[in-house]
């Protein structure tokens, strides 16, 4: 345990002690204003009583796909350096050369992929206060909402890591992630073809449109958190399957 | 506190590692030795618990390596051979970090630390950046990384690569100054290195052991000796008396002058009851009743032709290594 924390640690404090982090987040902040402007104008365009009634916050935490849009790119870029990086280095000779387990760095490096998730959705609480000032805040859908959101990120980070120890260099690592990130996203689109019920069960399931649009509904689905909680855990456990065989080939 | 018995390691159909068996005890200074992928770096990493062996046991301090493998990390301090570093971190955060990860507790960590970069000779560059830092204190940095968790096993992987003379010598001061304390194992080319600080050397060639034992025996099994012989006795009488001298494999005549003739005579393996080829050769001479000029004692191989005698030919893959008295 003290292993896995030491591992993040270091990740973390390298992370957010490079100009890269800031790059990367200064880029996401100034998508997300974006689409909070937008979404904001879209709302007060809307005729009050209509049935579309909705807030922008609704629709910025999962109401459309394009929710899922920077993440197809920010997941990749956030999580391409965590093991590929220490394969190309080398320094992965170091790591598991000292007293840890294959499982430990894993978790090390998933955990500080969950704390970069986090760094992504703290400055968006900004655009929950700004709401605040206008209009009436439905918590309870709020916290509904960060539920899917940690779900998705569980399950997003894990698929990086995984990608990050299947992968020799960080671009590899990244194009693999958005490659599967962007192909299961994809299968959202499956449901409006004509697909009989039980198929279509199972693409309601695994799509993540329908995921988090229940959520910023504010619908605490547990299906959905045990499919990105089982998703997660099979991402870290091939990850570790990964660098064990990466270990017998070097 | 090394004991590796029936060690391989396949990568597909090649064998970089035979049959490895060797034992390294507490407090000794172990040279090991191999011409380039000879399988040295194979054999130190799956000693340290990186690579997998295919097949084959590995103890440390007694605890297997394949059923207990956090426990046996523990006892070793690693200096892998490329010397791998994060580039970002700052020197003595560097070694925090491998102290927290090595469980050194907290309490202990920062002496820990400063006892490490003294002993590697970093600590003038302590709040470095990694990345800024020269080959030669990287490597010492790496160095100081083995250290920092004082384990009572160093596995260093070639510790002088890339290092000045100055530095060198700095690098082997430092493992001699370990002598007694720690149990080191290293890998590296120099051999004058290895006879400076060695007590023991092991040497493999092809993934498997050719020789073991201490540097200077090993030079006088391989290299054998050699004595010059001047006499004027009659020739005949002389050469059946040298030959007659246990060890003696070769007696040629060098030169002649009128009937001063000057032999060279060679004799293999080490000196029976450890007296010297010279004394035998007097003592036999003598007991022939025959009188010599001059003997004298013709400069024994270097580490350096054995080396390459042992790693260059095949009898090394052929034949079984004999067993050595230590």
């Amino acid at each position: 345990m003290i292993a896995i924390w030491t591992i993040a640690k270091r990740e973390i404090v390298s992370f957010f002690l490079s100009p890269f982090a800031y790059v990367v987040l200064t880029a996401w902040v100034l998508w997300q204003g974006a689409m909070y402007t937008i979404f904001s104008m879209f709302v007060a365009a809307t005729p009050i009583g209509s049935a579309s009634e909705t807030d922008p916050l609704q629709m910025l935490f999962g109401q459309t796909t394009l929710f899922f849009l920077p993440l197809l790119v920010f997941v990749p870029v956030l999580t391409m350096r965590l093991l590929a990086e220490e394969s190309r280095q080398g320094t992965l000779e170091a790591l598991l050369t000292a007293p840890v387990t294959s499982a430990q760095v894993v978790l090390g490096k998933y955990l500080s992929a969950l704390v970069f998730w986090a760094a992504l959705w703290l400055p968006t609480l900004m655009y929950v206060w700004l709401t605040s000032r206008f209009g009436d805040i439905d918590w309870g859908r709020l916290g509904a909402t960060f539920v899917g959101i940690f779900g998705i990120g569980a399950y997003y980070m894990s698929l990086g890591v995984l990608m990050s120890a299947v992968a020799k260099s960080q671009i590899s690592a990244a194009v693999l992630t958005f490659m599967s990130l962007g192909m299961l996203f994809a299968l959202g689109i499956l449901q409006f073809m004509q697909v009989d019920d039980a198929t279509l069960q199972v693409i309601r399931y695994v799509s993540v449109w329908q995921h988090m649009q229940a959520f910023s509904s504010g619908i605490i689905d547990s299906r959905y958190v045990v499919y990105d909680l089982s998703v997660a855990a099979l991402g870290v456990f091939f990850a570790v399957q990964v660098l064990e065989i990466r270990r017998v080939e070097a | 506190m090394i004991e590796v018995e029936h060690l391989s390691k396949s990568y597909g159909s090649r064998l970089a590692v035979e049959d490895l068996s060797f034992t390294v005890e507490a407090g000794e200074i172990v040279g090991f030795l191999g011409p380039n992928g000879a399988g040295k770096s194979t054999t130190l990493r799956m000693l340290t618990g990186f690579l997998p062996p295919t097949a084959g046991r590995i103890r440390v301090d007694g605890i297997d390596m394949l059923a207990d493998p956090v426990e046996a990390k523990r006892r070793i301090g690693y200096m892998p051979e490329s010397c791998p570093l994060y580039g970002e971190m700052r020197v003595r955060e560097y070694l925090r970090y491998r102290a927290e990860l090595k469980r050194v507790p907290g309490r202990d960590r920062e002496r820990r630390v400063d006892a490490a970069l003294g002993l590697a000779d970093v600590g003038s560059v302590a709040d470095r950046v990694i990345s800024q830092l020269s080959k030669g204190t990287r490597q010492r940095v790496g160095l100081a990384d083995a250290l920092v968790a004082d384990p009572p096993l160093l596995v260093l992987d070639e510790p002088t690569a890339g290092l000045d003379p100055n530095q060198i010598r700095q690098v082997r001061d430092v493992i001699k100054g370990l002598a007694g304390k720690k149990t080191v194992l290293l890998s590296t080319h120099i051999l004058p290195e290895v006879e400076a600080s060695c007590t023991r050397v092991v040497i493999i060639h092809r993934g498997r052991l050719v020789r073991e034992g201490a540097p200077d025996r090993i030079r006088a099994i391989e290299g054998g000796s050699s004595v010059l012989v001047v006499s004027k006795a009659p020739e005949e009488r002389l050469v059946v008396a040298l030959r007659a001298v246990a060890g003696v494999e070769e007696v040629v005549v060098r030169d002649r002058d009128g009937d001063t003739i000057r032999y060279d005579v060679r004799a293999s393996g080490p000196s029976e009851g450890e007296i010297a080829l010279a004394e035998r050769v007097f003592s036999a001479v003598a007991e022939a009743g025959l009188t010599l000029r001059e003997l004298r004692e013709v400069e024994a191989a270097s580490l350096e032709d054995v080396f390459s005698a042992l790693t260059t030919t095949d009898h090394a893959a052929a034949s079984n290594p004999p067993e050595l008295p230590s």
